[in-house]
């Protein structure tokens, strides 16, 4: 009997509501299917405004405005509840951002043990929270506070944060998108090691090398998702 | 989610907004620094009229009614029997007699008055108390030591207070503390009146000693012992067998409605006046505390508005940490949750700061009235009694018009779309 895939999308349309009365719906997705597989290292590109991070927040259960039918790890997201949809990312969902999204006024640890705050909190959740910092490189920065860190650093916390709960499931947003080459290449490197010990990877992106980087590249474009032309898709 | 960690959420956000969060709880400290100060006069008002006219919950004094049917045929009237009766009504546990000084009696003073010669002549009213009554308010003996002896005598602690701060300084009068006075004798003529005019033909010449000062005495006089009064009255053929009033105590406060009604049904009244004109005054001093609290609790809601106002700001300010908490598997009242408790912080340090800010303000003004105000009578050290439940009401109040002001935006808070709040700038 094999595995539910990590995520399945079936039918998925999106649409804003018309700017002015009278106007037309703008349609974002039309009809997107999608199947990722568990373990898998999946990149998706496309333009700005094409929707990708509109995907990912459907496929993270933070957008639930969407029509056709969204899975992940087996579970339809349309049948769980707010309290449900927040228990699946808390413990099954990390989520890393563009611009790191750490709040100001926690130390680096503090930021790296915020999902312990909610649910039932995290297992052992100060090692684990140190274990992260520590894989991530930033040990000894875990009493600094955002403001003292540079941007790949507070990438690297955001990291620290989605990993704390060990989900099987991570889900970025132009991750090395607020950082220099140098620094984005350090986290597209912790990214294959995630993908190595098995954690399914979704990142969207428009840079190259994090494509590159990824076993599958998926573009979004006119509303549909399809395998992009120009990668190939490794196995 | 366990406090500790909420507390750990808020704290960070409390230090990051300290000066918003400062202006909120200035306003809560205004408000209950109003509230508190005013319930703290209204007790300390209350405390002086309490002291001025003391009541107790548990007394009443029984008397002839002054017009009934009963008394034209001769049955309402207090003696031993009907003493008797009262002691037996249920829940009473003891009556205490007091007869008037029915015979006519007056002081003539002429000589040194603590280092100041005075020339005084007054009509003696007096009463007669059952020694038990005033208990330890005699510093020497009460009791009837027969003809022979100086009388002793007690004095409203009231009455001393009028001399002290009326009498006193416009006569150019040394002002007399109880010390000074226990063992005062001064002397008195019994069977004499100088409002009548007339003075009897077994009038005698003796003394009043004065050993102490009760709340128990009349206060327009002096109170001596019950048998003494009952002597005077017999030698000069005055009324000596029946009492001008009983002191009823009941057993609680709460019996004291079926005690009342029980004196009701044997034809008696319960003499009112004192206890009237205390809740009278005290109903007033209520009435305006009640006034100035609703001022406070104005005040204190109207800070509950600019807490609302302050952490809509923030709530809109942090709509993308607020997507971020939600991210990671905050629900929606977890995002309240944290709200609330910055809310809940806010309210508690804006009430303890009030707290401390009324009792200031009480310090200055009793220091002023000290050094500003006339030494009026029963003029208190304090205008203030600040209580243990006065402060916990205060710090309540704050905590819940904190909380109020913080709900509306929680609440907007937590039905942010995390989606659009993680993507919006």
């Amino acid at each position: 009997m094999s595995l539910d895939p990590a995520i399945s999308l079936v039918g998925v349309r999106k649409h804003y509501p018309p700017r002015e009365p009278g106007m037309k719906p703008q349609e974002l997705f039309s009809d997107v299917a999608l199947e990722i597989a568990r373990g898998e290292f999946v990149a998706i590109e496309g333009q700005s405004g094409s929707g990708k991070s509109t995907l990912l927040h459907i496929l993270g259960g933070l957008d639930r405005d969407y029509e056709g039918q969204a899975s992940v790890l087996g579970l339809n997201l349309r049948d769980l509840d707010d309290r449900e949809l927040s228990s699946l990312r808390h413990l099954t969902i990390g989520f890393v951002f563009q611009s790191f999204n750490l709040l100001p006024g926690l130390t680096a640890l503090e930021n790296a043990l915020l999902p312990d705050s909610f649910g039932e909190g995290i297992p052992d959740a100060a090692r684990r929270a140190r274990e992260a910092l520590d894989r991530v490189g930033l040990a000894d920065k875990a009493n600094a506070r955002p403001a003292a860190l540079s941007g790949g650093e507070r990438q690297r916390v955001a990291i620290a944060r989605a990993l704390i709960a060990r989900p099987p499931l991570l889900l970025a947003d132009e991750p090395t998108g607020n950082l220099d080459a140098q620094t984005g290449g350090g986290v597209i490197a912790l990214f294959r090691d995630l993908h190595k010990d098995g954690i399914t990877l979704v990142v969207v992106t428009h840079e190259a090398r994090v494509s590159r980087a990824a076993s599958r590249v998926l573009l979004l474009r006119d509303g549909t998702v399809t395998a992009d032309p120009a990668m190939k898709e490794s196995t | 989610m366990r406090p500790a960690k909420l507390w750990r959420l808020a704290r960070a956000n409390l230090a990051r907004e300290l000066g918003a969060l400062a202006v909120s709880a200035s306003g809560v400290a205004l408000g209950i620094g109003c509230l508190v100060f005013f319930l703290a006069l209204g007790s300390g008002l209350e405390a002086v009229v309490h002291d001025v006219f003391p009541v107790s919950t548990r007394e009443v004094e029984v008397v002839v009614p002054s017009l009934a049917i009963g008394s034209l045929l001769g049955e309402a009237k207090l003696d031993e029997a009907v003493l008797t009766r009262l002691r037996k009504i249920p829940g009473v546990i003891v009556a205490y007699p007091k007869m008037s000084l029915r015979a006519p009696a007056v002081t003539r003073y002429n000589g040194l008055f603590f280092g100041r010669e005075i020339h005084m002549g007054l009509e003696v009213i007096g009463s007669g108390l059952p020694p038990e009554l005033v208990g330890a308010d005699a510093r020497l003996s009460f009791e009837d030591k027969g003809d022979e002896n100086p009388i002793p005598v007690v004095v409203n602690r009231r009455l001393l207070e009028l001399y002290n701060k009326v009498f006193a300084p416009q006569r150019g009068l040394p002002r007399l503390t109880d010390g000074m006075l226990v063992g005062f004798q001064f002397p008195v003529e019994l069977g004499r009146s100088y409002v009548a005019g007339k003075t009897m033909p077994n009038s005698r010449e003796t003394s009043l000693v004065l050993v102490g000062f009760s709340d128990r005495a009349t206060l327009g006089g002096v109170s001596m012992p019950l048998s003494t009064v009952r002597r005077i009255n017999a030698r000069f053929g005055a009324d000596a067998e029946t009492y001008s009033s009983v002191l009823l105590r009941a057993q609680s406060t709460e019996e004291m409605p079926a005690v009342a009604a029980a004196v009701r049904r044997m034809g008696l009244e319960l003499d009112e006046t004192e206890r009237n004109r205390a809740l009278q005054i005290g109903s007033a001093v209520e009435l305006v505390t009640l006034a100035l609290g609703l001022l406070a609790a104005l005040i204190t809601a109207l800070a509950a508005v600019n807490t609302m106002q302050a952490f809509y700001a923030s709530v809109r300010e942090r709509r993308r940490e607020i997507g971020v908490l939600r991210a990671v598997g905050a629900t929606r009242g977890d995002v309240a949750g944290v709200l609330l408790a910055e809310a809940a912080a806010t309210g508690f340090a804006g009430g303890v700061a009030g707290v401390l800010v009324a009792r200031l303000a009480a310090l200055g003004l009793d220091r002023l009235s000290r050094t500003h105000l006339p030494d009026f009578p029963f003029k208190p050290e304090t205008f203030f009694h600040f209580e243990a439940r006065q402060v916990l009401l205060g710090l309540g109040v704050a905590l819940a018009a904190a909380l109020l002001g913080a709900f509306l935006p929680a609440r907007a808070a937590a039905r942010l779309d995390p989606a659009k709040a993680l993507t919006e700038t």
